[in-house]
């Protein structure tokens, strides 16, 4: 089942021949070449090589580096039976005379493996936000769509799986969980807008409503006095929903209920084309950097490139522009994973600001609060899945509360459903909750068009009488990104 | 007037959604999974704004599904090319199976009043709405508009049919243009052409209407056994009546069945074929005179025994007496045969022995063939009657004559039918005839080849392109039966107004067929080679709209229906030997 492995001597020119047949291997080695500095530019390929051939041997030595596993054993007849649910978030952006977003929506494909009855067998679900509809969250912030994504994927899965009471594999398309810290800040969403979020998840309202008063009351006691003592029972008053507070409670909702279940499910979330350095910079390079130092050879980067600060693994990665995804790409074989470690989600969350609805002034939340802990983010173990020779490693992120055999288990089932879309190399279930999800352009199209005419009426009943906000929205009614017609003038 | 409001359809006829672009000729409909099948009719309601008086006009819509496409857009086809290379089920995998989107591309066929009860249909002038929804229409309705101007003319229909995918819908020819305009049935060998040819027989017999049937096969043999066609089919065996012919005619068979005839001997054969035919004199004792000198003269003394009749083998005998006198160079001889009809045979010379040699041997070679297949063809033909001299008796009011050609060559086949048929058309032109006649030829491709190799052949051809471009004026139809049809005459073909046309395989008959065809669409001429046995496509001036029926069973059978081989052989085994 997996692609054949390399069987050549590990020389330096047979690894450099090897990364050359992979064309992505190669395209990514060659942009690299570009963008790093002009010194390390010479011989860049060359060097990587002999890197990779090192880095390959020590881990086939008795004692490896690090620990790769063949995952590749599985077979459908194995999973027969089995019930999987694929959950995925789509944007729809209307073209005004910029893209903006308006319309969200989240799908979940249900899947009973070896089921003949299609009514049986599959399942769909999609659950629509109109961002429009919220009142909480910044607006005015790019990543307020983020937010708003993340919650709702939370719910859906959350949803699926109390519905769903043999479900094995719940998988998310994207990290388990994001690096939360970028989107500390956000205004609090209104019980108004929790509302819109469970009336499409909740399936009866008693079961919302009592999640929403489990978040409530533990964030009044617990969450918010830690946040932001100064204010908390206001904001437990006014029941507000800081975005934050209310995703880590989805997911220690979320590991609990799975917790409850016998088998338990594996939940995970699996990343394409991730830029993170975190496995690298930790797990790998900090060993390769032990061993050089325990040789005495500290300087061997320095020395093959001429250089006198590639002494650390976070100096290596910046200068040389390598990638979890490259590096594991130059050493896993298909069907291989490598070993799993924690991940460092959560730095980002420090003390930050935050407007509460109806507030022009801000006041400052703590959100280091929100770290792992009883009422925080839980903590997140990562690992590389190789599907094919041609693709990337897919990164699969699952909890640490969950067991430490969901990574394997994950990680196996990662590279059979991969196996079915060889030139994409990543779970055909996910790419299918991903069209199911998208938002078709029809529907955008016509929210654009919807937009537009507001926008003229308003134009005709002259409710809009300053001369350059009259000339800004003819130019949003009548222009597209590429119109001739509005070109700037010379 | 009173505007007749949106009728509310039954769920159960709901068929599909009208979705992305409507245009006054085509339109696409969503459907649910196994709603609809191509040539499917549907009806989707709509309105019509009339500027010039503000009013609006409630309009039914009619469509023919063209073709129904089936796309499961979460199925990769990366994903189908995995499954087959490692022989996996997709049922055992996660791959998404359930979702499939069904669209139905509809062919608007025109549209009617709301409250129409006529059933012709105008041409769309303005689309259907997008989002409108498509039902299926009762079967009244649908018969109504598959019938259109027929409804009024119901003397004129012919019950033939029922809706391939609607059992429950009649659908009915228009006879009139059948027995006007021409009608080629056209199918490969087993699609059930005789079958339908039969049921129209039957429906036009009905109605009393003269045909004579060309039958090469016996296929035709079963109508005398229909209780309501009792008495009133007549079959005929094909002994040709020899001496009532023109020696050209009769030329022309010694042609066709011995060796071809050159010129000269063209010339001679009609002084030996007058002179055969004149042999036989009226008093007893003369003729028995002459059969006796012929005898003597041949050497041959059988024929005293058994005597002469007027065929064929006549004419031979007399072109090899006249062989021998001119040898033996007897003025006296000469004189006699000259006068019991061989003009001018006392100025022959020399060189006529060597074509009376000829002509003897190709019209005994011709005698031999002919008796063989008269023998063949009147054992096939069963109780049959031979061919009436005068062909005015073949038309008749509420008959039907079936000419068996059973047992002949094609080439005989296509003489005697054009013989026939000729005089049946020139004595309509003449006004001889009073009565319309329609003709059909099983295995027209025989009668109206599009190559004619054969003298037999060029004179069918003439015949029946004749008959095909100026029948309608002289009311003799054509009904042509083909397995070949790129074998048919182009210009024949085209002359006939309404098709029936079944299960084609061959491409170059589809390729030939979609040509010739007008009114035959793309979508139409794609389903050819899928259509069941008895299924067709009506298409032409005999019905409203192309559309794609069952052939109802005729009530007779044919000769021809195979009974099981194997079954035949142990019957035939366990029956005692004689």
């Amino acid at each position: 089942m997996t692609d054949p492995l390399p069987t050549s001597p590990l020389t330096i020119e047979n690894v450099q021949h090897d990364l050359q047949r992979h064309p992505l291997i190669f395209m990514r080695l060659a942009e690299n070449a570009l963008t790093v500095a002009e010194s390390l530019r010479n011989n860049y390929f060359h060097n990587t090589a002999t890197f990779v051939a090192a880095l390959r041997m020590a881990a086939r030595r008795e004692s490896p580096i690090i620990a790769m596993r063949d995952v590749s054993d599985l077979r459908w007849g194995d999973l027969q039976g089995e019930v999987v649910t694929f959950i995925d978030g789509g944007v729809g952006e209307v073209q005004i005379s910029s893209q903006v977003p308006v319309l969200l929506r989240v799908g979940s494909y249900c899947v009973r493996t070896g089921e003949r009855n299609l009514a049986e067998r599959e399942q769909f679900g999609y659950y629509p936000v109109i961002l429009g509809d919220l009142e909480g969250g910044s607006k005015e912030r790019k990543d307020f769509i983020d937010i708003v994504r993340i919650t709702a994927e939370l719910l859906g899965g959350l949803a699926v799986l109390e519905r769903t009471p043999d479900l094995k594999v719940l998988m998310f398309h994207g990290p388990l969980v994001y690096m939360v810290g970028a989107y500390a800040g956000h205004t609090p969403f209104t019980e108004h807008d929790i509302d819109l979020f469970l009336q499409q998840y909740a399936p009866d309202p008693t079961m919302g409503q009592s999640l929403k008063e489990s978040f409530l009351h533990e964030a009044a006691l617990d969450v918010y006095p830690r946040l932001a003592p100064g204010r908390a029972d206001e904001w437990a008053a006014r029941r507000l929903f800081e975005p934050l507070s209310w995703m880590a409670f989805l997911y220690r909702r979320l590991i609990s209920v799975a917790r409850a279940r016998t088998p338990r499910p594996l939940v995970a979330g699996v990343v394409e084309r991730g830029g993170l350095r975190d496995f690298s910079e930790r797990v790998l390079l900090e060993r390769v950097f032990k061993g050089l130092r325990e040789r005495g050879n500290v300087n061997y980067f320095n020395a093959m490139y001429g250089r006198s600060d590639l002494t650390t693994p976070k100096t290596l990665l910046d200068r040389l522009g390598y990638t979890d995804t490259l590096l594991l790409a130059m050493l896993l074989t298909p069907g291989e994973m490598c070993e799993s470690w924690e991940m460092h989600k959560y730095e980002g969350l420090r003390h930050g600001n935050i407007a509460l609805p109806g507030e022009g002034f801000e006041s400052v939340v703590n959100f280091d609060e929100l770290k792992p802990g009883p009422h925080g983010f839980p903590r997140v173990i990562g690992t590389y899945v190789q599907a094919t020779s041609t693709t990337e490693p897919v990164r699969v992120e699952v909890f640490a509360d969950l067991g430490e055999d969901q990574a394997l288990e994950v990680a196996r089932r990662v590279y059979l459903y991969s196996r079915l879309l060889p030139g994409y190399g990543f779970p055909v279930g996910l790419d299918i909750a991903d069209k199911y999800a998208k938002v078709p352009a029809w529907m955008t199209d016509a929210y654009s068009k919807l937009i537009r005419l507001q926008l003229g009426i308003s134009l005709q009943t002259g409710e809009v009488d300053d001369a350059t906000m009259r000339e800004i929205l003819v130019q949003a009614i009548y222009m597209t990104h590429r119109d001739w017609l509005f070109r700037p003038e010379a | 007037m009173a505007v007749p409001k949106p009728q509310a359809h039954s769920p159960a006829s709901y068929v599909g959604t009208l979705v992305g672009e409507s245009t006054s000729r085509e339109f696409r409909l969503a459907v649910a999974a196994d709603a609809l099948r191509e040539q499917d009719i549907i009806a989707v309601d709509a309105e019509l704004h009339r500027p010039e008086d503000g009013s609006v006009e409630p309009i039914r819509v009619w469509a023919k599904v063209q073709r129904v496409e089936r796309l499961n857009p979460l199925f990769p086809s990366e994903a189908g090319h995995e499954l087959a290379a490692t022989r996996t089920n997709p049922f055992d995998t996660v791959l998404s199976l359930s979702r499939e989107m069904v669209t139905a591309v509809c062919a608007v066929l025109g549209a009617e009043p709301l409250d129409g009860k006529v059933g012709k249909l105008d041409h769309l002038r303005y689309p259907a709405q997008p989002a409108s929804t498509a039902y299926r229409p009762a079967p009244e309705d649908v018969a109504r508009v598959v019938l259109g101007d027929l409804a009024d003319r119901r003397n004129r229909s012919l019950d033939i049919a029922t809706l391939a995918n609607r059992p429950d819908v009649n659908v009915s020819a228009d006879g009139h243009a059948i027995v006007t305009r021409h009608l080629a049935i056209l199918a490969m060998t087993g699609a059930g052409k005789s079958w339908a040819a039969r049921r129209i027989i039957e429906q036009l017999a009905a109605k009393n209407y003269p045909i004579v049937i060309f039958d090469p096969h016996g296929d035709y043999t079963g109508l005398t056994e229909v209780e309501g066609l009792q008495g009133r089919v007549q079959r005929y065996f094909a002994r040709f009546p020899l001496f009532d012919e023109d020696s050209e005619t009769v030329a022309e068979i010694v042609d066709s069945l011995g060796y071809p005839l050159s010129d000269t001997m063209r010339t001679r054969f009609g002084d030996v074929f007058e002179a055969a035919r004149s042999f036989l004199a009226d008093d007893p004792a003369e003729r028995r005179d002459r059969v006796r000198w012929l005898a003597d003269t041949l050497h041959r003394a059988d024929i005293t025994e058994i005597g002469v009749e007027t065929n064929m083998w006549l004419v031979a005998r007399i072109a090899e007496a006249g062989e021998l006198v001119l040898r033996s160079d007897d003025p006296a001889e000469r004189q006699q045969l000259e006068d019991w009809g061989w003009r001018g045979f006392t100025t022959y010379s020399k060189q006529d022995v060597r074509t009376l040699e000829a002509i003897k041997k190709r019209t005994y070679r011709a005698a031999a063939a002919l008796s063989q297949m008269e023998r063949q063809s009147r054992k096939i033909a069963g109780e049959a009657q031979p061919l009436p001299t005068n062909r005015q008796e073949l038309v008749r009011y509420g008959r039907i004559s079936v000419i068996s050609l059973a047992g002949y060559t094609s080439d005989f086949q296509a003489t005697i039918y054009s013989i026939i048929a000729n005089d049946i058309f020139e004595a309509r032109v003449r006004e001889e005839l009073r009565l319309p006649v329609l003709l059909l030829l099983e295995e027209a491709h025989n009668f109206a080849p599009g190559q004619a190799y054969t003298p037999a052949e060029r004179r069918a051809i003439t015949t029946t392109k004749q008959i095909a471009q100026e029948g309608r004026k002289f009311r003799v139809g054509l009904i042509l039966v083909s397995q070949r049809p790129s074998r048919l005459d182009e210009t024949t073909l085209s002359q006939c107004n309404s098709f029936i046309i079944m299960r084609m395989v061959n491409p170059a008959d589809q390729s030939y067929v979609r040509k010739v065809i007008e009114s035959l669409g793309e979508d139409e001429a794609r389903m050819l080679p899928d259509l069941e046995v008895g299924e067709a496509i009506l298409s032409g001036q005999f019905t409203s709209l192309p559309i794609l029926v069952k052939i109802k069973p005729p009530e007779s059978k044919g000769e021809r229906e195979e009974t099981d081989a194997f079954e035949e052989l142990e019957r035939i085994h366990a029956a005692p030997a004689q």
